[in-house]
């Protein structure tokens, strides 16, 4: 299976070594998307460390997500400066109009939302990154529009 | 390229070339362009591929250099673009600018005015870095670097000087010595514990075992503090040399750098940093042919808070969830794969290779007793100028707010700042004269921690920020201690129902407690200081816990279940906002006008004259113009008075007992209302020879018209109060004679004594007081002034006497006189910009010293020039005479004096009723009650001098709490959440109404046609205008759990199709 070699390859670039393992999850979440199941398993098994060992790292840091995520993530920023100045008012319209919670994907899987506690842009406060797009000074207003940009190209 | 050096000697050789050739280099041709991250978030890259284009367009691109640069530290106005050789720095720069700078600024060698930076306080423009305020009082040893280089060539940071501190001690000191330096420097960690460094280098060196690692901490997990990215995007080469010699005094040969996952450029340019060292042999075996190795690998982490935690990090490292251990044995003993490590900070390391150039002594001149150095902090949140600071240690956070960050946005008022991240406190306003130091910040409750600032003001709820950090630790704690687990997560729950409205007294302690509590028993640093947000929110706020718990109050309207709406929470009579503005926006005007009229019996009068609070809070205020609430209120009352609406004014039984009213101001005419709704006979007792106290008396026409506000008395009347004019209290009935004819008593009496001025000269004739010359107007009486007149005073009774006396046939000029700037004239903005309009001269910063007569006629007004001093207590700069600058302003026959009004109580018996020293009657601050049972009193008679809203609000307590008295029941306020009494569906907006941040601009009657008439000013909104604006209105009633339902509700049952 294709995706099973990519697993490989970058098990290999980090020689199999079982501290490199947060590395590793990374290197396949940017490769997949999320970390799915079989990944874990084939490097569980490479490593020769339990599965559970893995899990653990997986489900510890924030960055993984087990299930599928979007084509889009959005990612607001809910760090303290970014929260004085109303991020959580951002989370919540984009909570309202995709009808997901925090980490979660809609259905159509367009968009997964997800927070970020500081990016180190607070000049820019609020803030909002979609792929590799820095949105700023985001009011509740905008969402609206950020979004439907996505849609339309979507179905164009 | 391969230039591996094998020689020391080689090595410096090649860096004095590289320097002699930059000496130079300020001289040339050069457009710097800042592009770290935020820079780039900005669109920095686009400009730099504009200004390129048009470098190769004129045929320039091989003359003129680009220097791409990390952070500047001025984030607010970045992209930074700065033009050598003359050092000219222009702000916010954009794609389409980058045409005119090569043309204009390089070829042409002007000036583009445009893009400089204006000084906020001078309105001027400035060429140079230098003369910005932002960066007077920084003291800029590391982040000067950042423009000096481009982050990406070794070169450049050889050209500064780079390496050079390395060399020195390959060559001319031993480990030892290296340790002694950085000891005496007085270096302590820049991460947050503040361990002195040197100690912590000593230790690992003296550890058992030839193996041994160090570690850079990138992992600045602080939200809101961002120094660290700065540091590793900007001028890697700084920390990488600090670690070399790090490495080299410690023992170790092989370094990690650990950086946190959301900082990809500063992995990236880290890494293009090492592969340069590693091609000129400053890395690897043998380096610069000693027999010194050492190798650094990059870490990237991903995304979690406690791994910047020495422990949890030096699992992440080994590959494992990263969860802390016990400490002893600490890092320095047994650390990763347990070997002796040394972890240190990004700005820690950096700081290395300058205190070895320079010697401990330049290091520990700078900065304070105990902590030595600058510090760079990232001043974030509330705050004018946003960006990273770095500043001697020693300076105070008052500095920091104002001189550096320019203040609060909008002319808020400053409430706390935020220092040392999740584990920090807040700092509220008397304390920010505190040095900023690592011992002053402790005494404080707070920290220094990895040195973020976030600024807070009167719009922050203190209460949700401390539940903001719970969060956030909730989130981030490993889960290995039950006390931090647990411990965090029962306090976050204790506080949601708080913030929720279902909080105890009790709760406030049981915080206490468990926070303490917490702190002792956690393991690691993450535990024993996640409390400390909270615990500082309650010592130095727990007022605003109480206004929480006690009155479901959230002062900083941010706690939505609370809330539901800001304008609806801040309304003093709580008007239901949200409804009528939604209702406006379908179209519906006559139930818009049912629900004005629900809540308040004056809504004519309030839609022209009240100060809107509302508006202040208003969510859409936050990033545009507030709604125009009091325009859309002003829309539906006219409409409902062409249009003949009656308000719907149900009445109880009627009941036997009878109230009498003193006073028929907007205290009393609300009181009187309420209670003739509920059945009882009222009467109010009014002095003047006309209904409305202060609202007839003393608001000129052209605000308020003679015939609305009869018109809403008239309403008034008809539900049932009767109003008994020209009968003094005390005069013409006893107040005892009421006490024994009526069952209860509401004095609404108001205040309308003048104050003295206290300057000489005071009584001559033609000096009025302002109350009188405005009552004098309304009333209706002949009025004498002189051509030029003198109004002294900032508030609305100045500008409401101003603006009348510019009215009246044969004056010619008036003055307003005021101590202070026109910022703080405690004046509602708009009656100040008409006044201004109607060319009344402000003089401003200017008191009045003496009154000037002639045979005791008034000649003019001698005055001084004031400059702004230091703060006072009321958080505005103390405005002090400027010796020497006396003048006189001619005024020929008459000054009218505004500067505050007592009540008189003259007809109560001060044996019996508890009077202030301001002659205001003491009350019962949430009953009104006096201190005679049945005796109550509300408005400007408690209050003193204040608005209309705050009397009809005490009006409208009051006359619950009466009927409570009058039916035997507990005088006992209750407080309530409060919601809308219906929903509206939201209206679907265009694109181009969603990007609408602008307000409806209210029509005005032309300056030309208010000469010499009263006639009303404002015009009121068309309909398309009102319907405009409030379509503009973001909804906050439906944000709520009961609101995000309702929609639901609604939409599903197919309702509300209008």
């Amino acid at each position: 299976m294709e995706s099973l070699i990519s697993v490989e390859s970058i098990l290999d670039k980090w020689n199999n070594e079982d501290d490199s393992l947060i590395s590793i999850l990374l290197d396949i979440q940017s490769e997949y998307n999320y970390l799915p199941k079989e990944a874990l398993v084939t490097v569980a098994n490479r490593l020769n460390i339990p599965l559970i060992q893995v899990y653990s790292a997986a489900t510890f840091y924030k960055v993984f997500s087990l299930k599928p995520r979007g084509k889009h993530i959005i990612n607001v920023c809910v760090g303290t400066a970014c929260h004085v100045r109303g991020g959580q008012r951002i989370v919540d319209e984009v909570k309202r109009r995709l009808d997901i919670d925090v980490g979660e994907t809609t259905g159509d899987k367009l968009f997964t939302l997800e927070t970020v506690r500081c990016l180190g842009c607070c000049a820019l406060g609020p803030v909002v990154v979609i792929g590799n797009t820095y949105y700023s000074h985001v009011t509740q207003r905008m969402v609206g529009t950020i979004l439907n940009k996505y849609k339309k190209s979507e179905n164009a | 390229m391969n230039m591996r050096f094998s020689d020391i000697g080689e090595f410096e050789s090649l860096c004095g070339e590289i320097r002699e050739s930059k000496k130079n280099e300020s001289n040339e041709l050069c457009l710097i362009v800042s592009s770290g991250t935020c820079g780039q978030a900005k669109g920095s890259l686009a400009v730099i591929d504009a200004l390129r284009e048009s470098l190769k367009k004129h045929n320039l691109d091989k003359k003129v250099n680009t220097r791409i640069t990390g952070c500047h530290g001025f984030c607010q106005v970045e992209p930074i673009v700065i033009v050598n050789p003359e050092n000219i720095f222009y702000q916010s720069v954009k794609p389409e600018d980058a045409e005119e700078i090569v043309s204009e600024a390089i070829i042409n060698k002007k000036v583009i005015n445009r893009l400089l930076y204006v000084d906020p306080k001078t309105g001027k423009n400035i060429k140079y870095e230098k003369d910005i305020p932002f960066y007077q009082k920084q003291v800029r040893t590391h982040l000067a670097s950042n423009v000096l280089i481009d982050p990406n060539k070794i070169e450049d940071y050889i050209g500064i000087g780079g390496y050079s501190a390395f060399c020195k001690t390959l060559k001319t000191m031993k480990p030892e010595e290296i340790i002694y330096e950085v000891k005496k420097s007085g270096l302590r960690g820049r991460g947050g514990a503040g361990f002195p460094a040197g100690i912590k280098w000593e230790f690992c060196r003296k550890a058992k075992g030839d193996v041994k690692y160090i570690v850079c901490n990138a992992d600045e997990g602080d939200p809101g503090a961002y120094m660290n990215r700065s540091l590793l995007e900007g001028n890697p080469h700084s920390v990488l040399e600090g670690m070399l010699i790090g490495a080299y005094a410690i023992g170790s040969s092989e370094g990690f750098i650990y950086v946190r996952h959301e900082y990809p450029l500063a992995v990236k340019n880290v890494k293009i940093a090492i592969t340069q060292m590693e091609d000129y042999g400053l890395l690897g075996k043998g380096i610069l042919g000693t027999d010194f190795n050492f190798d650094i690998d990059v870490i990237t982490g991903a995304g979690a808070f406690v791994c910047g935690e020495e422990t949890a990090l030096i699992a992440s490292i080994e590959g494992k969830k990263g969860e802390p251990r016990q400490r002893p044995p600490f890092p320095a003993q047994k650390g990763i794969w347990r070997k002796p490590t040394n972890i240190n900070n990004v700005e820690t390391w950096a700081n290395v290779p300058l205190i070895i150039n320079n010697g401990a002594e330049w290091f520990s001149e700078i900065g304070t007793e105990g902590s030595k150095g600058t510090k760079i902090f990232s001043l974030v949140g509330k705050i004018n100028n946003t960006g990273l600071v770095e500043v001697p240690m020693g300076i105070t956070l008052r500095e920091m707010v104002y001189d550096i960050g320019g203040g609060i946005p909008q002319s808020k008022k400053f409430k706390a700042v935020q220092t040392g991240g999740p584990s920090g406190g807040c700092i509220p306003e008397e304390f920010l004269d505190t040095p900023v130091d690592y011992e002053s910040l402790k005494a404080l409750g707070s920290i220094m921690g990895s040195g973020g600032m976030v600024v807070m003001d009167e719009d922050t709820c203190m209460v949700d920020t401390a539940k903001y950090f719970l969060e956030f630790l909730q989130e981030e704690s490993c889960g290995k201690c039950l006390t931090c687990r647990e411990g965090i997560e029962r306090l976050l729950e204790i506080l949601t129902g708080i913030i929720e409205g279902t909080g105890k007294e009790e709760d406030i302690e049981l915080l206490k407690e468990l926070g303490e509590l917490v702190k002792d028993t956690s393991m690691c640093g993450l535990g024993q200081t996640a409390p400390n947000p909270l615990l500082s929110t309650i010592r130095y706020f727990k007022d605003e816990y109480e206004q929480h718990i006690k009155y479901k109050n959230c002062p900083a309207a941010v706690c939505k279940e609370i809330i539901s709406s800001p304008c609806q929470h801040t309304c003093p009579i709580d008007t239901e906002v949200p409804v009528y503005i939604s209702l406006i926006a379908r179209g519906r005007f006559k139930e818009a006008f049912d629900i004005i009229w629900k809540d308040n019996p004056l809504p004519s009068v309030c839609a022209r004259v009240c100060h809107h609070p509302c508006e202040f809070k208003c969510q859409s205020g936050k990033f545009g113009d507030p709604i125009s609430i009091r325009g859309l209120k002003r829309f539906v009352t006219d409409y409902a008075l062409r249009e003949g609406f009656k308000p719907s004014c149900k009445t109880e039984k009627p009941k036997k007992e009878k109230v009498a009213v003193i006073g028929s101001g907007p205290a009393g005419l609300t009181a009187s209302y309420y209670l003739a709704r509920k059945g009882y006979t009222v009467t109010i007792f009014e002095s003047l020879p006309v209904v409305g106290g202060a609202l007839y008396a003393y608001i000129p026409d052209y605000r308020l018209p003679k015939k609305i506000l009869n018109k809403d008395i008239e309403n008034i009347r008809n539900a049932g109060v009767e109003i008994k004019t020209n009968v003094t209290v005390g005069k013409d009935i006893l107040f005892d004679e009421l006490r024994d004819k009526y069952d209860a008593i509401f004095i609404a009496t108001g205040a309308h004594k003048s104050l003295k001025l206290g300057i000489p000269n005071e009584d001559a004739a033609g000096v009025l007081h302002a109350m009188d010359f405005l009552k004098d107007i309304n009333l209706g009486k002949e009025v004498k002034i002189g051509k030029r007149v003198g109004v002294i005073g900032g508030g609305n009774a100045a500008v409401d006497a101003a603006r009348a006396a510019n009215r009246i046939k044969g004056c010619e000029k008036v003055f307003i006189i005021y101590r202070r700037t026109i910022n703080e004239m405690p004046a509602i903005k708009e009656e100040v910009n008409a006044a201004i309009e109607e060319k009344i001269e402000m003089q401003l910063l200017t008191a009045p010293v003496k009154i000037l007569t002639k045979n005791r006629k008034i000649t003019g007004v001698e005055c001084i020039k004031m400059k702004l001093g230091e703060m006072d207590e009321s958080g505005r700069k103390r405005p002090i005479p400027i010796k020497g600058s006396e003048f006189v302003v001619e005024i020929d026959s008459l000054i009218v004096v505004a500067i505050g009004e007592q009540p008189d109580v003259s007809f109560l018996d001060r044996n019996k009723f508890e009077i202030s020293k301001h002659n205001t009657i003491v009350v019962n601050h949430e009953t009104f009650v006096t201190s005679v049972a049945g005796v109550f009193a509300g408005g400007d008679v408690v209050k003193g001098p204040n608005t209309v809203i705050e009397a009809m609000s005490s009006g409208k307590i009051a006359a619950e709490m009466i009927d409570k008295y009058l039916q035997g029941k507990p005088l006992v306020r209750e407080y309530k959440i409060i919601r809308p009494s219906m929903y509206v569906e939201p209206v679907e907006l265009t694109e181009e109404e969603v990007m609408e941040a602008e307000r409806q601009a209210m029509p005005y009657l032309s300056v030309s046609k208010r000469v010499n008439n009263f006639d009303e000013v404002e015009l009121g909104f068309t309909e398309e205008a009102a319907i405009r604006e409030a379509r503009r209105c973001v909804r906050c009633d439906l944000e709520t759990e009961d609101g995000k339902k309702q929609f639901k509700e609604e939409v599903e049952s197919g309702k509300d199709k209008t």
